[in-house]
């Protein structure tokens, strides 16, 4: 008989590999697996997940484990070889993710037949006539009772070994990458397996993968795991749709899917090196909404994230992914006309409402005269509002003045379509990308020139003496458009409003300053909102597209999302422009 | 993503419909022992043929007191040994004698060489049959339960004795065990097989008698043997110990039992086959010379008294014989390999 549904419950769970130097594979994970749950954990490879799993069944004899882990009412931590050994496989049983797991000179129904005659004292017959079956179900046949693991394929010993852990109905089955390497009908397949599985006999499930896509089939709940450390942890459907610590938003904006029309971007920074302890908070180096004030001091309690209090939690000194600059009721009307003429106005600007998280990239979409412009020179205050609020990192960027201001301005930078205009034809190359520093009274002389250059290379350009001193007409629009980027990212802006700001260049010139500013963004951590009438355009780089018509926002989404199914009139129109309904026509029609 | 599909669905297929598994690497695997008897055999004839003279060199040169002076008489003794034949009608010759069980005549002995050979073999084998199978059995239970215990005192100890009486030669072993155990305390007989005139009241004492006998010549081919495999087998067992199919193993909560003679041992056994293969012809080597001292009437005493007296004809035979008898445990151990290791059967 398998034993009663129970719960899994991790404290504080700490797992160190000895050194030198010692590797802490598991930072403090406290978690809980109620009956019949499945609690899905997605984290790179090296976050720790194989380890854990690994300690859930006292495997890491080399390896130094603190905290609790419970199994109903038994303590886990206080088990011996010989009392782990009525508990493995029989309680708590785990599929490995390496598919050489299986031993080479055994074959596989001798190996799926052991614990079913060790742990349910199942006949030698029995025991290999339910190993036949047990391999039914995940789809494979008779025949491969009788191979050697060397003679099935690695999607197949993974269903072996899935088999394998299912074959004593245990209460909690760890699972680590169960569906990788499947092709997409066995997942499916798997998954319509587990889910039976687990219904019929109230198993606990821990999925551990990087796969979201199967998490989000299969999982109750979703921990995220970074370092050995819990990032966030909720329901599925809120964590992996709109997660909320950077990093797990870092981590699923880089997931592809089949309507991903953007570039996909990794997290930037590399991988931690395991040796080095975490001080603060673990993602730190990579985050790109970390500050040094709250961030480095300690390592971030599991709290709600803003504005929630529900089940979902994440550690984050910050409280979770913030909006970095947020505009409520932005109004803006031009008068013309007046004194003899008749006046006429046009509200360019009606009431829109913006947020741009940290390190995000927003699109913004419209015919022309939508009042794209307007928006985001009132954005960075290049314009004054007629009404509504601005708020940038906390401040009130509408109401600032003086030195806030000044700070504030080097925060918020803009980029424009035509670079001759917005570039001073006085000016030398290098004073050009030099004049924020100076207005910002930013270094000394020798400081300024070294950033100046550093700016330039960092835009792909050349930083000799003779490159500073030519003036802006000596140089192509491409290469001009990259100085202003530069001119624009010398003072290390949060945020940067580009306008139109590939959009006077030709195709290769185009493709490369595209680029060029996706890297930029994601290596610098800053968010950008990225303004132009070309959808195509704003598709490749965007993580969030909004519609401008009318002054007013009518339509907001990812770009995949509006690509497939457009709900707005003007949102249709501006695809059908773009060239959408060659690619889509028989199906809408 | 149809790719996958498809091959995952040719992998189904033949797993439905898989052919019966073919003997062909049996039979070539059979093939080439073959061979390699009939190219001994033939280099056996060869050697001496292509060596400087000829048997009846004596008899030919008037300058040697053997010297015959009598023409016809020089060329009926040629005749007689075969050798006015052309090589080849010779070498046919030779074969179809061997084919039928003649090996000729021992001179010394003045006997048909294969009655000593068939008198002469069965404590050969024996001997080092005997000694491979108890080092078999103690390398791998000690080797496997050391590995188990590895680091612990009595692992290193017995690294560092048997690495020690790996290097002392089986003549050395065996005289220090005559010395000892036959001379300065006699509790074993110092010579033979059985006591010499005995009657036996029952098979039983027979059988004991013989036993007594061996264990001296045993235990000095035994200890050498032994402590080879128990190398081995400690190594590969501690390499198995680091793999994901004994975590695997571990996590399935099998017992200590299973873990370590199935999990573990079993793929031990692999390296510990190929070692016995290689060592059947080293213990058959070894038995040559225990058994000259302990003058074990096998084949070793036989060779000796061969190499003595010139008996050509003897050592020819001995040794093609020895040879044939490495041949077939070696391809035992191939077979036995074959069945071992699935990974071997597929190529």
């Amino acid at each position: 008989m398998p034993p009663e549904p129970a719960s899994l419950e991790i404290g504080d769970l700490v797992v160190t590999y000895p050194g030198p130097p010692p590797v802490r594979a598991v930072a403090g994970v406290s978690l809980t697996v109620a009956p019949g749950e499945c609690l899905g954990m997605l984290g790179e490879s090296g976050s720790g997940k194989s380890t854990l799993a690994r300690s859930l069944l006292g495997l890491l004899p080399e390896a130094e484990v603190q905290g609790s882990i419970h199994l109903g009412d038994i303590d886990l931590r206080c088990l011996d070889e010989e009392g782990w050994r009525d508990v493995r496989w029989k309680r708590i049983s785990l599929s490995f993710q390496s598919t050489t797991a299986l031993n080479p000179v055994l074959r596989i129904g001798q190996q799926m037949a052991e614990p079913l005659r060790v742990h349910l004292d199942m006949s030698h017959g029995d025991a290999g006539r339910r190993a036949v079956e047990l391999l039914g179900e995940v789809g494979l046949g008779t025949w491969a009772a009788d191979r050697y693991p060397s003679e099935l394929s690695g999607g197949q010993r993974r269903l072996v070994m899935l088999a394998m852990a299912l074959a004593c109905r245990p209460q909690v089955a760890v699972l680590d990458e169960p569906t990788a390497g499947l092709d997409p009908a066995t997942r499916n397949r798997v998954l319509a397996l587990l889910r039976s599985v687990r219904d019929e006999s109230g198993m606990s499930l821990v999925v551990l993968s990087h796969d979201a896509d199967a998490l989000e089939l299969l999982a109750d709940r979703v921990a995220v795991l970074y370092r050995g450390w819990l990032a966030e942890v909720g329901p599925a459907a809120s964590v992996l749709g709109d997660p909320r610590n950077p990093y797990s938003w870092a981590l699923l904006n880089a997931r592809p899917t089949l309507a991903s029309v953007k570039d996909l971007r990794g997290i930037r920074g590399v991988p931690p090196n395991p040796t080095e302890l975490a001080e603060g908070c673990p993602f730190l180096g990579r985050c790109h909404q970390s500050r040094d004030e709250v961030c480095r001091p300690a390592s971030p309690p599991m709290v709600p994230p803003h504005g929630e209090d529900g089940p979902r939690m994440v550690a984050c000194a910050r409280g979770g992914v913030v909006a970095l600059l947020a505009a409520r009721h932005l109004r803006k009307t031009y008068t013309s006309g007046g004194l003899l003429g008749r006046r006429s106005s046009v509200r360019v600007v009606d009431d829109v409402d913006l947020d741009v998280r940290e390190g995000e990239v927003v699109g913004l979409v419209g015919a022309t005269g939508a009042g794209k412009s307007t928006l985001g020179m009132l954005l960075v205050r290049l314009l004054d509002a007629d009404g509504g609020t601005v708020t940038f990192d906390g401040h009130d960027l509408l109401g600032a003045h003086g030195a806030e201001l000044k700070a504030l301005r080097a925060q918020v930078q803009m980029l424009f379509q035509d670079p001759f205009e917005a570039l001073s034809p006085r000016l030398t190359i290098g004073a050009a990308v030099r004049e924020p520093l100076d207005v910002q009274g930013i270094g000394d002389a020798a400081g300024r020139r070294a950033k100046v250059k550093q700016g330039l290379a960092d835009c792909r350009l050349p930083t000799d003496d003779a490159f500073l001193d030519r003036h802006t007409h000596e140089l192509s629009g491409g290469q001009l458009q990259r100085v202003a980027l530069a001119r624009a990212l010398v003072l290390d802006p949060r945020l940067l409003v580009a306008d139109e700001a590939v959009s006077m260049l030709d195709p290769s010139e185009q493709a490369k300053m595209i680029q060029l500013l996706k890297h930029l963004q994601v290596e610098r951590g800053m968010a950008m909102v990225f303004i132009s009438h070309d959808l195509s355009v704003v598709l490749r780089v965007a993580d969030r597209v909004l519609v401008l018509s009318d002054g007013k926002i009518v339509e907001e989404g990812s770009g995949g999302s509006m690509l497939a199914s457009p709900r707005h009139e003007v949102t249709r129109s501006l695809l059908s422009a773009a060239g959408r309904d060659l690619l889509f026509a028989a199906a809408d029609t | 993503m149809t790719d996958v599909l498809q091959r995952e669905a040719r992998a189904a297929a033949r797993g439905h419909d898989a052919p019966p598994r073919s003997r062909v690497p049996y039979l070539r695997t059979i093939g080439l022992y073959a061979l390699t008897l009939w190219a001994l055999v033939t280099l056996v004839f060869f050697l001496p043929r292509f060596m400087p003279g000829d048997p009846l060199r004596a008899l030919q040169d008037a300058d040697s007191g053997q010297f015959i002076y009598d023409a016809q008489e020089r060329d009926k003794i040629a005749a007689y040994y075969g050798l006015d034949k052309p090589l080849v009608s010779q070498y046919r010759s030779y074969l179809s004698d061997l084919r039928k069980g003649d090996f000729g005549w021992s001179i010394s002995q003045n006997t048909p060489v294969a009655t000593l050979l068939k008198k002469r073999l069965p404590w050969t084998l024996l001997l080092t049959g005997s000694a491979l199978l108890l080092s078999s059995t103690i390398s791998y239970f000690v080797g496997i339960t050391a590995a188990w215990h590895r680091g612990r005192f009595a692992d290193r100890a017995l690294i560092v004795v048997l690495s020690a009486t790996r290097a002392i030669p089986e003549y050395a072993m065996a005289s220090a065990l005559l010395i000892t155990f036959a001379v300065t305390y006699p509790i074993f007989p110092q010579a033979g097989a059985q006591q010499a005139f005995a009657t036996y009241g029952s098979p039983l004492d027979a059988i004991g008698d013989v036993l007594f006998h061996l264990a001296l010549p045993l235990a000095a081919l035994t200890v050498g043997l032994a402590a080879n495999k128990f190398l081995i087998v400690r190594n590969t067992v501690i390499s198995t110990l680091g793999e994901d199919y004994m975590v695997l193993a571990r996590a399935k909560g099998l017992s200590r039992r299973l873990l370590k003679y199935r999990h573990s041992g079993r793929n031990a056994l692999l390296p510990f086959v190929t070692a016995l293969g290689i060592q059947a012809g080293f213990a058959v080597g070894g038995s040559l010379f225990v058994e000259s001292i302990f003058n074990y009437p096998g084949m070793g005493t036989l060779v000796e008294r061969a190499v003595t007296a010139r008996d050509y004809p003897l050592l020819q035979g001995c040794f093609i014989l020895l040879a044939v008898v490495v041949l077939i445990a070696n391809l035992a151990v191939e077979l036995t390999y074959a069945k071992l290791d699935p990974r071997v059967r597929r190529r």
